[in-house]
Formats: C-alpha cells, structure tokens, sequence
C-alpha cells in the first residue's frame, strides 16, 4: 500500500502532517489514493457522480479524523475503510430519498465498454450483464454489499477486508459466502458467462 | 458425513471467490469432484465471480481531475472551520452602502426635520453618524443581496452558455469551443469570494445554491477553450441532475425580494 516514491512523503509521514492540521498533505495523499477510494465507492454506489462526492467527503473525513489514525494500521487500508462507510452512509441517505435507481455506466462510459468488447453482440451482452448485476448487488444487505466491492471489485484479501471493514475474518467468510449464494439466484442462467 | 458436507459447502463457495489455498483448497477441490451437487453449486458460483471480475466498474477512471477535487475538499475544509470572528467588511460593498446612506439622509433629512418640534438646540452630528446602525446594516444587507442575486443571474448565463454551445473547435474533431467562459468563470469566482466573505449572514440562505453554482464555475473556469463534447455533456447532465438553473432562478427571484 505504501507507495515507494523517492523524494517523496510517505502516507506515514502525510498522515502525521494531517494530524497536525497541516492541510497542505491533504493534496499528495489525495493523488495517491483518489483513484483507488473512487474505484472502492463506485463499486459499493455504482454511480460515477456520488462515487465522486464520497470521495470528496472521505478526505473531509480524514482531515477531520486524521488525529485519530494511531498508526496501527496503514493509511491506505484507513483511508479504505473512511471510503466505505461514507458510501454506506450515501447509500442509505439515497435509499430514504427512495432516488430511482440507474445502473452503472451511462453514456460516456459506455466509450469503456466499446473498447473492452469488440463485437456488437459482445456488447449487448456485457451491457445486460453488467445491468442485471448492478440490479443484483443492489438487493445485497450493506454489509455484504461491502464485502463483494472490496473483494471482487478491489481483489482484497480477507484479511484487508476485515481490517477495512473492523470484521472478524470468519464474518467476512460467512459474509462473503451468503453475498455469493445471493447473487448467484439473482442472476439469470442465460446471462452467466 | 451430513455436518461434513455442509462445512465443505462453505468451502465451496469460498473457493468460487478464489480466497481458499492450500490444504483447504485441496478437500474443497475433493469434495466437488465427489459431489455433483456440490459440483453445480461450484459452476454457478464461479459464473457470478467471474461476472464480477468483468465489471467495468473496476477499471473506471474518475471524471473529475484530482486537482478539482483537491481544491472541493480544501473548500469544504473552508466551511467546516469555525468562524473565530466576523470578517472585516469589504470596502467596496461597505462603500456603496455608506454612500446609500447619505444620499437617504440628505434626501429625508429635511423633511425628517420639519416634523421635529421643538428641536432642541444640539450639536449638529456628522452625516453618518446620525444614520441609525440598523438602518445602516439593513442597506448593507440588501445590497449584498442584490449582488448576490446579479451574481446568480450572471453564473447562469455563463453555464448555461457551455451547456448550449455547438460550435466546433476548427482543428480538433469532436470538440467544441467554449470561447470565453472558462475566463469568465474565473472572474465570477473571485466575484463569489468577494460576496460571501463580506456579507455572510445577508446571503446564508443562498449559501447552498452559491455552493453548487461554485463547483460548476470551478468545473468550467478548468476547461481549455476546446474541449471534448463529452466533458460538456457531462457537465450539463450534473447541471440537469442538480436542477440547479431552475433553484438558481428560484433563489435570484428571493434574494431580489
């Protein structure tokens, strides 16, 4: 997780500034681990425009809470958890606003896909699997919403996910095991790859 | 045997998620080479997986540059820190204000003072100082409201021409020029400064509004003058999911009372 960038700060060293109110190591840190926190809350949200406001809000956070880190853990795994649980807590606001739901990748992003699929019927089909998943993850209870981004979106291992996640590793198991179940009888048979 | 099976399950599942190894991996690869349902319930699992893995979500590059969301982040930080003392006012709002003052007392005082009987025979005071506070803070107040409500109205006309603009750059395909708004941005947003700092309580219900206006402006003032049509209708679809052209007319209409 550390980045090993010569002449640079490490997240240690940031992490520490930021403790100290020095708001200018919001911005190095920020570099390092924008796309990475992005990637973390699209993947829980699957909206672009809220993934980009709860990474805003994450390094409010961690400024805010920055003389909280002990050093225990490193700062990408507690940057990692802020991110999560700002997207869980968006998540939920969105659920009381009852906002309709709209899959992931709309409009420009479908540029993405277009590169990544050749053929028209590839297209078609990656674009009904990836709406019919985004519709099955959306049935999954927060906590095992949580635990299939950081996995299967992230490629955590257990053991990060329950140091992200503050869970015991035989949760994140039986968690990660009933997410699966779950989204194995969400998804259509013609649909499976 | 039973209680086996169904701790292997587990297993199974876990193995389909590729987070087993070793010697767990092996009994897990037994078992479902043992056991056709177990088998199926592999296959089925290892096809959400895999459908997982070519989420495109993955790979998705943010929209925004990181320098635009270091400068929210740094603005947000801005309002979250406690405000230890009233700002100075500004003198070119104060000015005006002062100036409104005088030209009210000179144009009033006559008549002001006809109605006075008997006056008594006092010194005669300075022109401002003979200006109520109140009244003098209520004119700045209503100034600083009509500033803001111009502001609005000239933040919209700036947006709302990025939104509109068809004309395409005369060497890049694909692009379109957005001519002088990203300057004109710019000088609005020195203009916002100005305004909340000067008069923060006069506009703390447009504070909102003036907000979401900013980071549009900010998105804009970053644009160059040729830019991808994508990135405009990126910008006009957050403009439409904030509905923010109808809340800025909304909030220009009350700020203009």
């Amino acid at each position: 997780m550390e980045p090993s960038q010569e002449g640079s700060a490490s997240d240690r060293d940031l992490m520490a500034r930021l403790a100290g109110g020095d708001r200018e190591a919001l911005a190095p840190l920020m570099e390092r681990h924008y796309q990475r926190l992005y990637r973390i809350a699209l993947s829980y949200l699957r909206q672009p425009d809220d993934a980009l406001d709860t990474v805003q809000e994450t390094f409010v956070k961690a400024f805010q809470n920055a003389g909280r880190w002990d050093g225990s853990v490193e700062a990408g795994p507690w940057l990692s958890r802020v991110a999560i649980n700002q997207s869980i807590d968006r998540w939920r606001r969105n659920r009381r606003r009852q906002a309709t739901f709209a899959p992931f990748v709309e409009g420009d992003h479908d540029a993405v896909l277009a590169d990544a699929s050749p053929s028209p019927d590839q297209r078609v089909r990656r674009r009904e699997l990836r709406d019919r998943l985004a519709l099955a993850l959306d049935t999954l209870p927060e906590r095992q919403r949580a635990v299939v981004a950081l996995r299967h979106h992230q490629e955590m291992t257990l053991e990060e996910i329950a140091e992200t996640l503050g869970m015991r590793l035989g949760t994140v198991k039986s968690t990660l095991h009933r997410a699966l179940a779950r989204l194995r009888d969400a998804m259509p048979e013609e649909l499976k790859p | 045997m039973i209680l086996a099976h169904l701790r292997l399950r587990r297993r199974v599942a876990l193995l389909a998620a590729g987070v087993v190894d070793g010697d767990d991996q092996a009994e897990a690869r037994a078992h479902v080479a043992a056991c056709p349902r177990c088998r199926e319930e592999y296959a089925a699992l290892e096809s959400v997986v895999s459908a997982l893995e070519s989420d495109p979500v993955r790979d998705a590059e943010p929209d925004l540059p990181v320098s635009v969301l270091i400068d929210r982040v740094q603005r947000d930080l801005d309002y979250a820190a406690p405000k230890t003392a009233r700002p100075a006012v500004e003198w070119r709002l104060a000015l005006p204000a002062a100036a409104a003052a005088v030209l009210a007392l000179v144009l009033l005082g006559p008549e002001l003072a006809s109605r006075l009987v008997p006056a008594p025979p006092v010194p005669t005071p300075g022109p401002l100082a003979a200006v109520p506070l109140e009244v003098l803070d209520r004119l700045e107040r209503n100034m600083a409201r009509e500033h803001a409500a111009r502001y609005l109205s000239d933040a919209q006309d700036v947006l709302l021409a990025v939104a509109a603009t068809q004309v395409d750059c005369e060497r890049e395909n694909d692009r379109i020029d957005v001519g002088e708004a990203p300057d004109r941005s710019r000088q609005l947003l020195a203009r916002r400064a100005l305004l909340v700092e000067s008069q923060p309580e006069a506009v703390a219900s447009a504070r909102t509004v003036l907000d979401e206006v900013e980071l549009a402006l900010r998105e804009v003032a970053e644009l160059p003058s040729c830019v991808r049509r994508r990135d405009v209708r990126r910008l006009r679809q957050e403009m439409d999911r904030r509905q923010l052209h109808m809340r800025i007319r909304l909030m220009t209409r009350e700020l203009e009372g």
